[in-house]
């Protein structure tokens, strides 16, 4: 097979960006290759062509091989796995289906998607249940994340009348950008969310670590137009998916449902079910196979990938905190860059005595900042982190025709790169000059006023 | 847009049918289910797409809500409401999923809706009683009811049920009912529920761009409508109105996205943009990460629709009526072909919409031997049928012991389409009076 030749080629060649952009932020919003496209748009042209004809006969033998083509990729039966267009949509399918008595507990970790939280915040206003929230600071190390994890499962445990009904974590989670221990989590407990799951890391061992439920976009890391995602239930817990959201045609009340699973041999629940969500543009989810032969055919397949953005983003991430004389994230161990994601800090210098030192944050920092050269001399105060993050993401974004997210977080600045095959290094060398050059502009650096 | 504006006029019929992506040979006589958009609407459509892969952060987080706006300006404009009550979501199901499941129901609320109910969202109350403890009422109503006959049936219940000591929270019900595709008196139910004090919840998912619609005069308390039904904007784009009296009884989206807000007012991150937009408006812009292009498209949609004519008519005006006209006329030619007759009332208002419902002469008693499975069957290899054999597809429903074919005019359609239509389905009665339908499914090449 030839090698494929991933970074400024591959953009040009195969993907869709605008010339001058420099897409540093695959982690939001994905993006598909030209082929993709083509292939899309003539699905939504045979539709317009012949609506019923296409929509009512053809679309749902598509479905199911896309579902099919999934189920290879996680090695699950095709009956665990149907599409929903996002991860929010599979988080909060699970989460409303749920019956919740007084006593049950959601838990769930401080790095969860905002929009899940406020479900789960939602689902505490109209329900019985509550919610525990675990605060994790990165970088941590696997194995205290995972015992905080079990121990906070066990004190609600051992509180009277409460129970841990549902967890609900990341494979990688958003901010920071980092590889949790979800293997690990899983077995501790119960649920999901893998927003950031699909392509990004390997999931073919999704059905031996069988958690209870898994939604992941594909739209994100598979290469497949917006909007996408998989929702996966083993059958075990097919009785507790009751309905879609919205509720549509799939849904059968109580009484019918009783009486079917009587009659007929229903192996196919999930996917009926799932079927047809009220009218939208399926085509997404038709799209997978494409997705999946682009991945394999012009970029040597799964693994090709993977190895690629992950050496990229460790390789990157190193490369930028080197030019920016600062440091990746990662804890001791090194489990939290296994993804695609680098995440680094800004030189800019925070007067900070909330910073924790719990992980050896605040010793790594001061190590890097040893010998080099300051970006500012005087230490910055911490109220203007948010400030400066917004200042310089606009700045990326009107004078420079990029994106990249960054947050306040722990005393620092931390920006989050998203390897990708259409990157290469000069991508990032430039990116490093430019988070340079916008830093030092800051009001209150050293050079700026 | 470039496209648009240069447009001079469109006839109704074989000009109209040039701007769409239709294809050759296929006759579309069911606009009512997907709809379809013309061909420079697709244009601006793929644009939008387009930008958003061409610098996805750039386009999704700054410009869409800019376009957005602009698109809720046009359709808040086009239905006689304010912008702060208009918002878009991906069709009309959802929108009804939203009314329903944020409200809070106690013992003895009651949830009315008609027999005539779109199939989703009868489940969608379903779920509801089955997980709350909300009750459902079902008003019975067998077609051709009387307008008159109607609103009775509904009041009827409202009393009923409040002489037994129960709340009528929430009313559902169609501007146009879906399947047979006829025209309700939602003007009159709309009032009656104030009279009441229920809740009044329209599903006009057959109405923007069908029927002319003043929001503000009808003031209904939740209303939605796809616009990608009868509007020309692509799929799937829906208008859910909700008045700024109500805004506080829709909780969350569906799903919960970024723009909720905890009753505690707590600080949860949210990765989007900061802004100035009612609570409201701000949940419904990013409701989990969705290609929100089609609702981009409605200002352009309705430039097209503004260079269709008629007769002396332009614009919206030359739509409603073309459709109008040549849905009654649709009903006369095929009736007449097949010797049999359009569901109507006495005072002939069901059939003042797109839609004419045409019965086939098929006896439900000798064909099917009166068993509904067995007309269930006849009912899908007649449309499997007009898809292999004749590419076409008309929708059907068995109603009433008969079946019944729902036809769809539209702006690329003639009174030709329907005289063929005609023949079409005489023919196909033919073949099922010789017994075609107990054959295996032929191989259909679809």
């Amino acid at each position: 097979m030839v090698t494929p030749a991933f970074g400024r080629q591959m953009r040009d060649e195969h993907f869709l960006f605008a010339k001058s952009y420099v897409p540093l932020n695959h982690g939001s919003y994905g993006a598909f290759p030209a082929a993709v496209r083509t292939y899309q748009r003539s699905l939504q042209d045979q539709t317009e062509a012949r609506s019923d004809a296409f929509i009512r006969f053809k679309a749902p033998s598509l479905l199911l091989e896309s579902r099919t083509a999934i189920a290879g990729l996680l090695q699950v039966p095709r009956q665990t796995v149907v599409f929903v267009p996002n991860a929010t949509t599979g988080v909060n399918t699970v989460l409303r289906n749920l019956t919740w008595n007084e006593g049950d507990v959601i838990v769930y970790l401080s790095t969860a998607y905002g929009a899940c939280e406020k479900t789960i915040v939602h689902v505490c206003e109209i329900t019985p249940a509550t919610s525990v929230r675990i605060d994790a600071l990165f970088p941590i190390e696997d194995d205290e994340l995972v015992d905080t994890f079990r121990l906070t499962v066990q004190n609600i445990a051992a509180q009277q009348g409460k129970h841990v009904k549902i967890a609900m974590f990341d494979t990688v989670c958003t901010f920071p950008g980092v590889r949790l221990p979800w293997e690990a989590l899983v077995k501790a407990c119960k649920a999901e969310d893998g927003a950031h799951g699909i392509g990004h890391i390997d999931l073919s061992d999704l059905g031996q670590i069988d958690p209870d439920f898994f939604t992941s976009n594909c739209y994100k890391w598979l290469f497949t137009p917006r909007p996408c995602a998989i929702f996966y239930v083993p059958t075990r817990h097919h009785h507790l998916i009751r309905t879609t959201y919205p509720t549509s045609h799939g849904f059968r009340p109580l009484q019918e449902q009783q009486a079917a699973t009587s009659a007929s041999s229903d192996n196919d629940y999930l996917g009926e079910l799932f079927k047809w969500a009220a009218t939208v543009d399926m085509s997404p989810y038709l799209c997978t196979l494409e997705a999946l032969k682009f991945r394999s055919n012009v970029c040597g397949g799964e693994a090709a990938i993977r190895n690629y953005c992950f050496d990229f983003a460790q390789q990157g991430g190193k490369r930028m905190a080197q030019l920016l004389e600062t440091e990746v994230m990662d804890n001791k161990n090194a489990t939290l860059s296994q993804c695609c994601f680098a995440v680094v800090r800004l030189p800019l210098r925070f007067a900070s005595d909330t910073v924790s030192t719990t992980y050896g944050f605040t010793d790594r920092r001061s190590e890097a900042t040893r010998g080099g050269v300051e970006y500012n001399q005087q230490l910055l105060p911490p109220e203007r982190g948010p400030e400066f993050v917004k200042t310089i993401m606009d700045k990326l974004r009107d004078e420079y025709d990029t994106w990249i997210p960054m947050k306040f977080y722990s005393g620092a600045i931390w920006f989050r790169i998203s390897a990708q095959v259409y990157l290469d290094m000069a991508d990032l060398e430039w990116a490093a000059g430019v988070l340079s050059k916008l830093c030092k502009e800051l009001p209150g650096s050293a050079s700026g006023s | 847009m470039d496209e648009i504006c240069n447009i001079k006029s469109i006839s109704c019929g074989t000009e109209a049918a040039k701007y769409f992506a239709l294809q050759e040979g296929y006759r579309n006589l069911n606009h009512g289910s997907f709809g379809t958009y013309p061909t420079p609407v697709r244009s601006v459509l793929r644009n939008y797409q387009d930008r958003a892969e061409a610098t996805p952060d750039a386009f999704i987080r700054y410009e869409y809500p800019e376009r957005l706006d602009e698109s809720r300006a046009a359709i808040a404009k086009y239905l006689h409401a304010p912008i702060e009550s208009c918002v878009f979501v991906p069709n009309a199901t959802t929108g009804i999923n939203t009314v329903l499941r944020n409200l809070v129901y106690e013992p003895d609320d009651v949830i009315i809706y008609f027999a005539t109910i779109y199939g989703a969202c009868e489940k969608t109350v379903s779920y509801i009683v089955e997980t709350t403890p909300a009750e459902a009422r079902k008003v019975p109503c067998m077609y051709p009811v009387s307008d008159d006959d109607l609103c009775d049936a509904f009041e009827d219940a409202v009393r009923d049920l409040k002489v037994n000591d129960k709340n009528p929270k929430i009313a559902i019900f169609d501007t146009i009912v879906a399947l047979p595709g006829v025209l309700a008196p939602f003007e009159r139910l709309t009032q009656l529920c104030k009279q009441y004090d229920v809740l009044s919840c329209i599903d006009g998912a057959h109405g923007v761009g069908h029927i002319p619609l003043n929001l503000s005069e009808l003031g209904p308390d939740f209303f939605v409508s796809n616009c990608h039904k009868w509007l020309h904007v692509p799929r799937g784009c829906a208008v859910f109105y909700v008045p700024e009296r109500n805004q506080h009884l829709m909780r969350s989206t569906l799903p919960t996205s970024h723009g909720f807000v905890p009753t505690d007012g707590g600080a949860i991150n949210n990765p989007l943009p900061p802004t100035s937009k009612s609570d409201f408006v701000n949940s419904f812009e990013f409701v989990g990460t969705l290609d929100n292009s089609p609702f981009l498209c409605v200002p352009d949609a309705l430039e097209w629709r503004s260079k269709v004519t008629w007769n002396d008519k332009q614009g919206e005006e030359a739509i409603f009526a073309y459709n109008l006209h040549l849905a009654r006329r649709s009903g006369q030619i095929v009736s007449g072909i097949l010797g049999t007759e359009v569901l109507e009332n006495k005072q002939g208002t069901l059939g003042d919409c797109n839609f004419a419902n045409v019965r086939l002469p098929l006896s439900f008693k000798d064909l099917a031997e009166s068993d509904p499975a067995k007309a269930a069957r006849i009912g899908q290899w007649i449309v499997k049928t007009l898809v292999a054999d004749y590419q076409t597809f008309i929708a059907m429903v068995f109603y009433d012991e008969s079946w019944w074919m729902r036809l769809s005019s539209s702006v690329y359609l003639t009174e030709h389409d329907f005289e063929w239509a005609g023949q079409v389905l005489k023919d196909v009665c033919d073949r099922v009076r010789k017994e075609e339908w107990k054959e295996n499914e032929s191989a259909t090449k679809l």
